[in-house]
């Protein structure tokens, strides 16, 4: 599903910055995956590049069969609304929208109708737990509300993959285990690919596998049978 | 200066397009009013050098109006004791098809004891002996500048069509350049009184005497002296004097030009307060930092009003440096609209400033820039530190500061409607039309808001994503874009107000020639029909009578007199035939008693206009300088009449040979039995007369169309304000995307991040444009509507005394609606490029 060969970014300012250096993975279908490491380590850089917000110095990243190098910005957008979910450590919803507003902003701009796409928001936001919540904007909800909502707009397009920076980094620990298992919940009923980076040792540890990264290379790979 | 070179001089470095947008509303205010006031000053410099050049030793001069005096009068001066030298002068405008050329009729025989001709090679043999100068009719003194423009030698010939049928002039002598040969910026020639008065068809007829005194006479004592002996129909005064006349005709274009400026100073103070209030939303953190550092209210306040004086000392030099290059243009515009409507003489060659006019630009555009600076460095002073390091969204215009702008434009509003009641008092009326604007521009946030609100359905469901992220990108930032709103909406308001003004007036003449224009040909004496340098003996007109076809030949001498020190136009015609043939509408009298008695010589008939400027009623008694005498008589009607801007008088033709002793005519009107005769009886009268003088014939709708042509040259001043708005609107909205961009990063990345492609990323930028550009548009047209409604009434009141309809421009808002959208987009682009090019990684990650 997921698959980076001898992938580097690099970069260039008065000194030149490896935040990435000639990694290997792949993922496959259906896996829910950790990705871990200290600051600076290259765990985000990692996920933008996945999510094809950023492109590699060199190497080849390959999404669902798609290679991404040398991809035009509006085909690598289309890559990205096709097949991949974002969930935001600061959620990123856009202040002025309602809840279904922001769900229903990636299917408006893939051009769904406005009722099929607010149909679609008001089931996933059922889904979410957040039935009662659909008129209000996110400045009235609490910040696990929040995270749900961008859950909600990341499953919207029900891609095959989700990219998780930090979703719990900016929740109570209650809201945070609310919200992971929330995530298992999606992975399990939806059997998508989830990539999550985070400094929380329980997140890391509650998925099926964990990528270890320091200095931009991966340092460990560690499969556990079960996931939490 | 220490925080303003540490913290001001950093931030603009990393923000220069933003500065220069600053800059750029600076340098629009300073300009238009520098080149305004340059090109002004220039026109009217330029017409005093004229007469300064001409005038020579020269220390008075009698004239008599437009009209000219008969040779007799010259006796009379010369006669005077206190003179040493009195010499005759004809001074024409005339065009011999290689542009204007001043001509300057002398008597040499005793003209150069107070002119230098100054010729070349020593040439000076040429009117050494005037005799001989006097015996070659034909004589014609050039300037270098003049021959060497048309490649002119000694003896060549200057072929000039004259009242006497066509002459080739011979130079006799070329003028060294400087001093006289200057004069007219050096279009100027010389040749003899006499040849000079049947090339015009003067008749026996001067325009006015130069004269020095005898010594150890006061010229002020001669002055006085001379007058009693001319009697009150004569002017006696120093040349300088003269330009007053020039200066009074110029005051129309001075009182555009200040309104003008003052308006353009006034929209770049917008642009520039919201460049401001966007840079103090923008540097809250690090204001924040700052007082967290130590920095005190005042130090903060100070830091940003030091950036207001720089930004207004370097956007007002830049300013002057453009309008001086504007002033170019107008000056130019400003020099033949005068030469065209009045055949007032003078000619651009230098256009300058002088120094005051550069000082106070200096200082009026730092000063406007402080001023626009004044609210948001005291918003500056006010952040809270703590507030201000928390991450969070912009600050919005607080609701109580909201509210107290409502009740204060509530307020002015309702002392403006208050003023209104009371508006024959001046002051009172533009006090109130001041304290309309004020509140129009504190209301101008609140309007901003609701049209946006308004939009944002429609925004949404053109296009649901794009199209409410714009609208929510406005409403939710008002600070951000007011300003830039109100700047485009008085902007607008100004092009409305012009635009009614021309619509309302262009109609007003269309239905005044319909009934003022019914001659089917018109027989004058030059191709511009507003100059009267050359003048037909009446004995054509009698014998245009003649040509079968013919019904009536009605005889008109215009003549510019000066009427409380105003010059306006005498209307010198047989009334009876006038009565019989054009029905003025009537402002007030007795339509047929009126003419019957103009008719009789037992008064005048005025314009609506002169009425109104000059503050005559019906039955006064008005009195006109004739040479004999002051012409005391009773307005017997007024009545709608535009022929002259500054007013017309109607008199009866025999009157004024009467008391004017002039039998000349500008323009004969002629009425035909048939129109169909018009072909054949025009190419009578050339047949007639084309050979034998000057002389040239229009039709009804040549004239018409000429009119109408000059009308449109007057309003030339709406497209010039349609420019300067759509410059603001440029301005404005790219200044307030490029701050829009930088506020939304995040959320544009989001977007981009979600599925959004560049063109939808483009869209909701270019939507947030338009709405800005339709909401200045909608403002606009109704502080337009308002605008209009004071600017009909300083026309009437104080400017042309012009009884306007209240007429809204609706063509000109439907071109509006295009050029404003259009130019909203185009400011979009830019920003919009931007929007789409950032790192999206770095996008998501901003605070």
């Amino acid at each position: 599903m997921i698959q980076l060969e001898k992938v580097s970014k690099r970069f260039e300012g008065k000194r030149v910055v490896t935040a990435l250096d000639s990694v290997d993975l792949s993922i496959t279908k259906g896996e829910m995956v950790s990705l871990v490491g200290a600051s600076g380590s290259g765990k985000s850089t990692m996920l933008n590049l996945i999510g094809g917000l950023d492109t590699p110095s060199s190497g080849q990243i390959t999404i669902d069969g798609e290679r991404l190098s040398g991809l035009a910005d509006d085909d690598l957008t289309r890559v990205r609304r096709d097949k991949i979910g974002f969930i935001f450590q600061f959620f990123n919803l856009l202040p002025t929208l309602t809840c279904v507003e922001n769900v229903s902003l990636p299917l408006h701009l893939r051009g769904w109708s406005r009722k099929k796409a607010e149909a679609r928001s008001r089931e996933l936001l059922d889904l979410v737990k957040l039935g009662h919540r659909m008129e209000h904007q996110p400045d009235e909800l609490s910040g696990g509300e929040r995270q749900r909502v961008a859950i909600a707009r990341a499953l919207s397009i029900n891609p095959p993959i989700l990219l998780g920076d930090e979703p719990t980094g900016n929740l109570d620990s209650t809201t945070g285990a609310e919200i992971l298992s929330l995530i298992h919940d999606v992975h399990r009923t939806m059997g998508s690919t989830i990539l999550i980076v985070t400094h929380d040792r329980g997140v890391a540890e509650s998925c099926q596998r964990t990528i270890r990264l320091k200095d931009g290379k991966i340092i460990g790979d560690e499969r556990r049978s079960t996931a939490a | 200066m220490t925080l303003l070179r540490l913290i001001s001089f950093q931030y603009v470095r990393k923000h220069k397009l933003r500065w220069l947008l600053t800059l750029a509303g600076i340098v629009l205010g300073v300009a238009v009013f520098v080149g305004m006031h340059t090109a002004n000053q220039s026109v009217l410099r330029a017409f005093h050098q004229t007469i300064d050049r001409i005038a020579g030793t020269t220390q008075l001069q009698v004239s008599a109006g437009e009209a000219g005096f008969p040779e007799e009068a010259l006796e009379t001066v010369q006669n005077s004791p206190d003179i040493r030298v009195a010499v005759p002068v004809i001074e024409a405008s005339v065009n011999p098809g290689r542009g204007n050329l001043l001509l300057l009729g002398v008597d040499m025989t005793g003209d150069r004891s107070l002119r230098d001709y100054d010729l070349e090679n020593n040439n000076d043999d040429a009117i050494d002996d005037p005799l001989v100068f006097l015996a070659q009719p034909d004589s014609l003194l050039v300037t270098r500048i003049f021959a060497n423009a048309y490649g002119l030698k000694i003896g060549d010939k200057l072929p000039m069509a004259t009242m006497a049928g066509p002459r080739d002039f011979v130079v006799r002598g070329i003028m060294q350049s400087g001093g006289l040969a200057s004069a007219f910026g050096g279009n100027l020639a010389v040749m003899d009184i006499y040849a000079a008065q049947k090339l015009l068809g003067r008749g026996r007829r001067f325009d006015r005497i130069d004269i020095a005194v005898r010594e150890g006479v006061r010229v002020e004592d001669a002055q006085a002296n001379l007058q009693k002996l001319l009697g009150t129909g004569y002017l006696v005064e120093s040349p300088g004097a003269r330009g007053q006349q020039f200066e009074s005709t110029a005051q129309i274009y001075s009182l555009v030009s200040s309104i003008t400026s003052m308006f353009a100073l006034f929209v770049g103070m917008f642009l520039i307060y919201n460049t401001f209030e966007i840079a103090v939303s923008q540097r809250r953190s690090e204001i924040g930092i700052l007082r967290a550092l130590g920095a005190t209210r005042s130090q903060i306040r100070t830091l940003f009003l030091g950036e207001s004086v720089v930004a207004g000392l370097v956007g007002s030099v830049l300013g002057i440096a453009f309008g001086l290059l504007l002033a170019r243009g107008i000056a130019a515009y400003v020099g033949t609209m005068l030469s065209e409507v009045y055949g007032v003489a003078q000619n651009v060659e230098d256009v300058a400033a002088e120094p005051w006019l550069l000082a106070a630009a200096l200082f009026v555009g730092t000063l406007t820039s402080v001023l626009a600076a004044l609210i948001p460095a005291r918003d500056a002073s006010r952040v809270d530190p703590v507030k201000a390091l928390q991450k969070g969204k912009l600050q919005l215009i607080g609701q109580g500061e909201n509210m107290r702008r409502r009740i204060g434009a509530i307020v002015l509003f309702a002392l403006a409607l208050g003023c209104m009641s009371m508006s024959y008092i001046r002051p009172l009326f533009y006090l109130g039309y001041l304290l309309a604007i004020m509140a129009a521009v504190l209301f101008a946030p609140t309007a901003c808001n609701w049209v946006t609100r308004t939009l944002r359905p429609l925004m949404k469901w053109l296009r649901p994503v794009e199209g409410a992220l714009a609208a929510d990108s406005l409403i939710e930032s008002p600070r951000r874009t007011s300003g830039t709103v109100t700047a485009l909406m008085l902007s607008l308001a100004l092009v409305i107000a012009l635009g009614g003004v021309a619509r309302s007036s262009y109609k007003s003449i269309q239905d005044w020639l319909v009934i003022a224009l019914s001659p089917d040909l018109f027989v004058t004496t030059n191709e511009s029909l507003t100059s009267r340098s050359f003048v037909f003996p009446p004995e054509i007109g009698d014998g245009i009578a003649t040509i079968p076809g013919i019904d009536l030949v009605q005889m008109v001498r215009t003549v510019r007199i000066n009427v409380r020190n105003t010059p306006v136009m005498l209307v010198c015609t047989d009334i009876a035939s006038v009565a019989r043939k054009i029905h003025l509408p009537p402002r007030e009298g007795d339509p047929d008693t009126m003419y019957q008695e103009a008719a009789k010589g037992k008064g005048v008939i005025v314009s609506d206009n002169f009425a109104l400027l000059r503050k005559y009623k019906l039955g006064d008694i008005i009195e006109l300088p004739a040479p004999d005498g002051p012409l005391r008589m009773p307005i017997l009607g007024i009545v709608i009449d535009y022929s002259d801007q500054q007013g017309s008088i109607l008199l009866d033709r025999e009157l004024y040979i009467k008391h004017w002793k002039d039998t000349t005519v500008n323009v004969f009107r002629v009425y035909l039995q048939n129109p169909t005769f018009e072909p054949s009886v025009r190419a009578k009268i050339q047949e007639m007369y084309g050979g034998r003088t000057r002389l040239f014939v229009f039709t009804n709708q040549d004239l018409r169309a000429y009119i109408l042509k000059l009308t449109d040259q007057w309003f030339g001043l709406t497209y010039v304000q349609i420019a300067v708005a759509v410059l603001v609107a440029i301005l404005g909205i790219v200044n307030t995307l490029t701050v829009s961009i930088s506020d939304r990063k995040r959320e544009l990345g989001v977007l981009q991040a979600v599925g959004g492609l560049r063109n939808q990323i483009r869209g909701t930028i270019w939507m947030e444009a338009l709405a800005i550009g339709f909401t200045g548009l909608v403002l606009g047209l109704v502080v337009g509507a308002i605008q209009l409604y004071y600017t009909l009434e300083i026309s009437r009141t104080d400017v042309a005394g012009l009884r306007l309809d209240y007429q809204y421009p609706i063509n000109i808002a439907a071109v509006l609606l295009p050029v404003i959208l259009g130019a909203a987009w185009i400011s979009a682009l830019g920003p919009a490029e931007s929007a789409v090019r950032g790192s999206l990684v770095e996008a998501l990650e901003y605070e």
